[in-house]
C-alpha cells in the first residue's frame, strides 16, 4: 500500500525561539516570561494587544530576552541607568539571538 | 273595688267610643249604619279565591265606597286595615297552593312559560285582592308590602331556581314578552329581591359566552368584539329593569351607567380569568397570540389580577418548562418569550421580574446555558430559529443602572414591585439572557472555546468563514466591549496570518502541509496529546518547520498533532481511495504502509502515546472504510484487496470530528488538580480538615482564586474518585 499525502491542514503553535532550551512536556509549566512585565514571551507587553510580530522581543548581549517594548521603556527611565534589569550590566542588544546555549 | 274616680274614667271612655261610631245621630241609628257600612267595606275587602268563581261576589261600587267614607269619618280606617291584613294573611294558603302546583309542573316539564305563568297568576292575586284606590296610597302600600311579605315567606327555594331559569329564557334571544314580564316582577316586588340572582343570570351569559368565542382564540384583540356583543345582546336585555321609567335613551344611559360598568367589569374579569389559565401556551404561540395579549393588558387595567396572572404562570413554568426533559435551548426561547410577551402586557416590567427570577435560577443551575446562548449569539444554530431578533439594534450590554432623581421623567417603582426589584428598562434579550450570570466573563470564556472549534475546523483556505467570524466578533464586541473580546480579535489574526505565512512558504518550497500557526495565551487550551506523527508525516512537519523558520528567524513552530485534517489517497492493490481523516486515523494507515498486520498495543507504540479508546475508534474509520480488518481482538490486518465480507465502502469521507477543544469547565478542572497536590499535602500533615480550614490555607496558594463552593465540587469529585472520605464536614485522605 502507499500512501499519499494530498492535503494537510495541520495546526501548530510558534514559539519565539530564545535559545533556552524547549520546554519539555505539553504544558511546559516553567515556561519563560519577560522578566519586567512577568507575561510570557508569547504572549504580549501590556501596552500592546497583538502578540507575535506586534510585540517582538529584544535579545541582549547578557542573554537575558524581554518584550521588546517592556525593556525600551526601562532603557528610558533614568533609574536604569541603561542596564539590563536582570544583572544591572550594561545593556548591549545583540545583533541576532545569541547562540543555542 | 272601682273607686268613682276610675268609674267615671270607663264612663268618659265609653261615651267618646259610643259618640265617634254613633256620630251625631238619633239614639244608636249612627251607630247601626256604622255597623252596616263596616260589613259591606270587609266583605269587599275578603280576600276571594280567583280559582274558585261561585265564591267571587259582586259588588255596588257606591254603597262600598259611602260606606268606606263612613268609616273614614269614623276614622276606623286604620282598624279597617287590620282586619284587612289579618284576612290576607289567612287567605295566602290559597296563593300558596297556586305556588305549589305550577312549581310541580314546572319541576316536571322544565319549562320556563309555567314559571312565566306563574308570574302572571301571581299578579292575578295582587290585583284581585287590591284595595280601591280611593283610600289612599297609604294603604294601597301597606297591602303591598304585606302581599310581598308574605309572598317571600312561602317561597320555596325551587322559586329561585325557577325565577333563574325564566329571566336566561329571556336573554337568548331577547323575548317578546320580557315587558310585562318586567312589569309583572315589578309589580310582585321581585326585582329588587331578586336582583342578585338576575344579575348573576347576566353574569353566566356573560362568561359562558367569553368562553365560548375567546378560547384559544389568540390572534386578535376579543374585548371590542365582546363590548359591542353587550350593546347588542345584553344591555336591551337590561334595560327593562335597570332603566325603567326612563323617558328617553339619554336618561337610560345615566340609569344604566352604574349597573353597565359593573357587567363590564365582570366581563374584562372573565376574560382576564381565561387568558390567565391560557398564559403559558399563548407564551408558546408569541408572536401569534399578539391580541390575547393586547386583551390581557387592557383587562389587567380593569381587573386587579396581576397577582393570580404571576402566580398561574410560575406554575405552569414549573409544571412545564422547568424539568430536566426540557431543552436548554426550549426553556431559553420561552424564557425569552416570556420577556417579551410580558413587556407588551406590563411594560414596567414588575411581572416579569417576578415570573423570572424561578426561570434564571432555574438557567444559572444547568450545566450548558451558556453553550446554548453563545452559540445563539454566533449564530450556530442547527434549527434557524434565533433567540434573537435580527432587526434588533445591537446595544452594548447594559449595566443595572442606580435610580437617577434628577431625571424630570422619574417614575416610582410599581406599587406592586417588591423590595429586590429591579428596573431594567428598555433592555434587549441578549443583556437580559447574559444577566442571568453574575459575570460576563463566563460568556466570553465559552465564546472563545466556540470560536477556536469553528476556527479550527475550517480546512482549506477559507477566507469566507474567518472573514463571517470576523463579522460576528465585530458585533459581539459591542455587546461585550472591546477589551472583553481582544483575545479573540488575535484569534482571527492568527487566522489571517497563518494564511500569509502559509503563502510565503509555499512559494520558497511547495509543501502539501497547509497549517494554522496559533498563538499559545490567546487559545483556549487545547486538549494536549502526545503523537508522534510517523513516517512521511513526520517528514513534512520537520521541513514546514524549517521553511518557516527561514522565514521567521527568531521564531520556532510546535506542532499540535492532533488537531486539523489529513487528506489522504490510498493506492491499495485493486483500488484507491480518497479521504479526509483526522491526523491520528492517518498516522495508523501511514503504520499500516510497513507491514499488514498490527496488533493494537504496536499501533499506539507507533505512535508516541494515545488513549486506547480514542485509537480503537481511529483503527474502526478504517475499518469502516473497508480498508482494515479486525481479524481477532486487537488484531488489525491490511485488506490490499477488498473483501466480499467487509461492509461497501462508504462514498462519503469519515466524518470530520470537530477539533477538540477542552470546555471552560473542564479547564476549571484541570486547573484544580493543580492544587490537589497542596490538598494532599495539608490532609496527611494534620489529618482530617474541615472545607473552609482548606480554603483558607490553599488561599495562601500562589493564583488560588477558587471559591469554597467550587472547592466543594472538586473535593465531591475527588471522594467519587475514592481519594478523599468526608464525613460530617470533615475531609481526610482516603487509606
Amino acid at each position: 500500500m502507499k500512501v499519499t499525502v494530498k492535503h494537510w491542514h495541520a495546526v501548530a503553535q510558534w514559539r519565539w525561539d530564545t535559545g533556552a532550551a524547549e520546554p519539555e512536556g505539553p504544558d511546559a509549566e516553567n515556561e519563560d516570561v519577560c522578566g519586567i512585565c512577568r507575561v510570557p514571551y508569547e504572549g504580549c507587553c501590556p501596552s500592546c494587544k497583538m502578540p507575535g510580530d506586534d510585540c517582538p522581543l529584544i535579545w541582549g548581549e547578557c542573554t537575558h530576552v524581554f518584550h521588546m517594548h517592556c525593556l525600551l521603556k526601562w532603557i528610558g527611565t533614568p533609574a536604569s541607568k541603561q542596564q539590563c534589569p536582570m544583572d544591572r550590566r550594561t545593556w548591549v542588544t545583540a545583533e541576532r539571538k545569541v547562540a543555542t546555549a | 273595688m272601682a273607686t268613682a274616680a276610675l268609674r267615671s274614667q270607663v264612663a268618659a271612655k265609653w261615651h267618646e267610643g259610643f259618640s265617634r261610631l254613633n256620630r251625631t245621630e238619633q239614639g244608636i241609628s249612627g251607630l247601626i249604619s256604622f255597623s252596616q257600612a263596616w260589613n259591606i267595606a270587609t266583605d269587599y275587602l275578603h280576600p276571594q279565591d280567583i280559582s274558585d268563581p261561585t265564591t267571587v261576589k259582586k259588588h255596588d261600587l257606591t254603597s262600598v265606597k259611602v260606606a268606606f267614607d263612613m268609616i273614614n269619618r269614623s276614622r276606623r280606617l286604620p282598624v279597617m286595615l287590620e282586619t284587612f291584613l289579618d284576612a290576607i294573611c289567612n287567605q295566602y294558603h290559597l296563593i300558596t297552593r297556586d305556588i305549589v302546583q305550577y312549581l310541580a309542573e314546572y319541576e316536571q316539564s322544565a319549562d320556563t312559560s309555567v314559571m312565566l305563568r306563574l308570574v302572571y297568576r301571581l299578579v292575578e292575586w295582587y290585583r284581585a285582592w287590591a284595595p280601591i284606590d280611593e283610600l289612599g296610597p297609604t294603604i294601597r302600600a301597606a297591602y303591598t308590602l304585606t302581599f310581598q311579605t308574605q309572598l317571600f315567606s312561602i317561597l320555596p327555594p325551587g322559586f329561585v331556581r325557577g325565577f333563574k331559569d325564566l329571566c336566561a329564557s329571556t336573554l337568548v334571544p331577547v323575548a317578546q314578552h320580557t315587558p310585562e314580564m318586567w312589569e309583572a316582577f315589578e309589580i310582585l316586588g321581585l326585582t329588587d329581591r331578586y336582583e342578585g340572582i338576575i344579575a348573576s343570570v347576566g353574569y353566566e351569559r356573560i362568561e359562558a359566552y367569553v368562553r365560548e368565542t375567546c378560547t384559544a382564540k389568540w390572534d386578535k384583540p376579543c374585548l371590542e368584539g365582546l363590548r359591542g356583543w353587550m350593546s347588542v345582546q345584553i344591555v336591551p336585555w337590561m334595560l327593562p329593569m335597570y332603566a325603567k321609567g326612563a323617558l328617553n335613551t339619554e336618561d337610560a344611559r345615566g340609569m344604566l351607567q352604574n349597573v353597565g360598568s359593573r357587567f363590564d367589569f365582570h366581563m374584562n374579569k372573565t376574560l382576564c380569568d381565561l387568558r390567565t389559565s391560557e398564559i403559558f401556551d399563548i407564551i408558546i404561540d408569541f408572536p401569534d397570540s399578539m391580541g390575547a395579549l393586547q386583551d390581557l393588558k387592557e383587562c389587567l387595567q380593569r381587573v386587579d389580577q396581576r397577582a393570580s396572572l404571576v402566580q398561574a404562570l410560575r406554575k405552569a413554568n414549573r409544571k412545564r418548562l422547568l424539568h430536566p426533559g426540557a431543552d436548554t435551548k426550549l426553556i431559553l426561547t420561552q424564557y425569552v418569550a416570556t420577556i417579551k410577551c410580558l413587556r407588551i402586557v406590563d411594560p414596567p416590567g414588575v411581572l416579569l421580574f417576578k415570573v423570572a427570577d424561578p426561570i434564571r435560577r432555574y438557567l444559572r443551575e444547568r450545566p450548558d446555558t451558556i453553550r446554548s446562548i453563545v452559540a445563539n449569539l454566533v449564530g450556530d444554530d442547527d434549527s434557524g430559529d434565533s433567540l434573537v431578533d435580527e432587526n434588533e439594534p445591537i446595544q452594548p450590554l447594559q449595566q443595572l443602572e442606580t435610580e437617577d432623581y434628577n431625571d424630570p421623567n422619574w417614575d416610582p417603582e410599581p406599587i406592586d414591585a417588591g423590595p429586590d426589584f429591579r428596573t431594567n428598562k428598555p433592555s434587549d434579550v441578549i443583556s437580559t439572557l447574559v444577566s442571568i450570570y453574575d459575570s460576563k466573563d463566563l460568556f466570553v470564556k465559552e465564546l472563545q472555546v466556540l470560536l477556536a472549534q469553528r476556527l479550527l475546523a475550517i480546512t482549506d483556505d477559507n477566507s469566507e468563514k474567518v472573514e463571517k467570524e470576523r463579522r460576528n466578533i465585530e458585533i459581539l464586541k459591542i455587546r461585550f466591549g472591546e477589551a472583553a473580546l481582544q483575545v479573540c480579535e488575535v484569534m482571527l489574526k492568527d487566522m489571517t496570518d497563518s494564511k500569509r505565512i502559509d503563502g510565503h512558504v509555499q512559494s520558497q518550497k511547495a509543501s502539501i502541509v497547509h497549517p494554522t500557526i496559533i498563538s499559545r495565551h490567546f487559545w483556549p487550551s487545547l486538549e494536549s496529546s502526545d503523537i508522534v506523527m510517523p513516517g512521511q508525516f513526520q517528514a513534512l512537519q520537520t521541513e514546514y518547520a524549517k521553511e518557516f523558520s527561514t522565514f521567521k528567524p527568531d521564531k520556532k513552530l510546535r506542532w499540535l498533532p492532533h488537531l486539523g485534517t489529513v487528506h489522504l489517497e490510498l493506492q491499495l492493490e485493486d483500488r484507491t481511495i480518497e479521504t479526509d481523516v483526522p491526523p491520528l486515523e492517518a498516522a495508523f494507515i501511514e503504520l499500516f504502509s510497513e507491514k499488514n498486520i498490527w496488533t493494537m498495543d504496536e499501533l499506539i507504540g507507533g505512535v508516541g502515546t494515545v488513549d486506547r479508546i480514542a485509537a480503537l475508534k481511529a483503527l474502526l474509520t478504517w475499518v469502516d472504510l473497508g480498508v482494515l480488518k479486525e481479524d481477532e481482538e486487537n488484531k488489525f490486518r491490511l485488506l490490499e484487496i477488498a473483501e466480499e465480507a467487509s461492509p461497501p465502502p462508504r462514498a462519503a469521507p469519515a466524518a470530520v470530528e470537530e477539533p477538540t477543544v477542552t470546555a471552560a469547565q473542564q479547564q476549571q478542572a484541570d486547573q484544580m488538580r493543580l492544587y490537589w497536590k497542596f490538598i494532599e499535602g495539608m490532609l496527611t500533615n494534620l489529618g482530617a480538615l474541615p472545607l473552609d480550614r482548606i480554603q483558607t490555607m490553599l488561599r495562601f496558594a500562589p493564583g488560588y482564586d477558587q471559591t469554597v463552593e467550587q472547592l466543594a465540587g472538586f473535593m465531591d469529585a475527588a471522594r467519587r474518585e475514592g481519594l478523599v472520605v468526608g464525613r460530617d464536614g470533615m475531609w481526610k485522605l482516603n487509606r
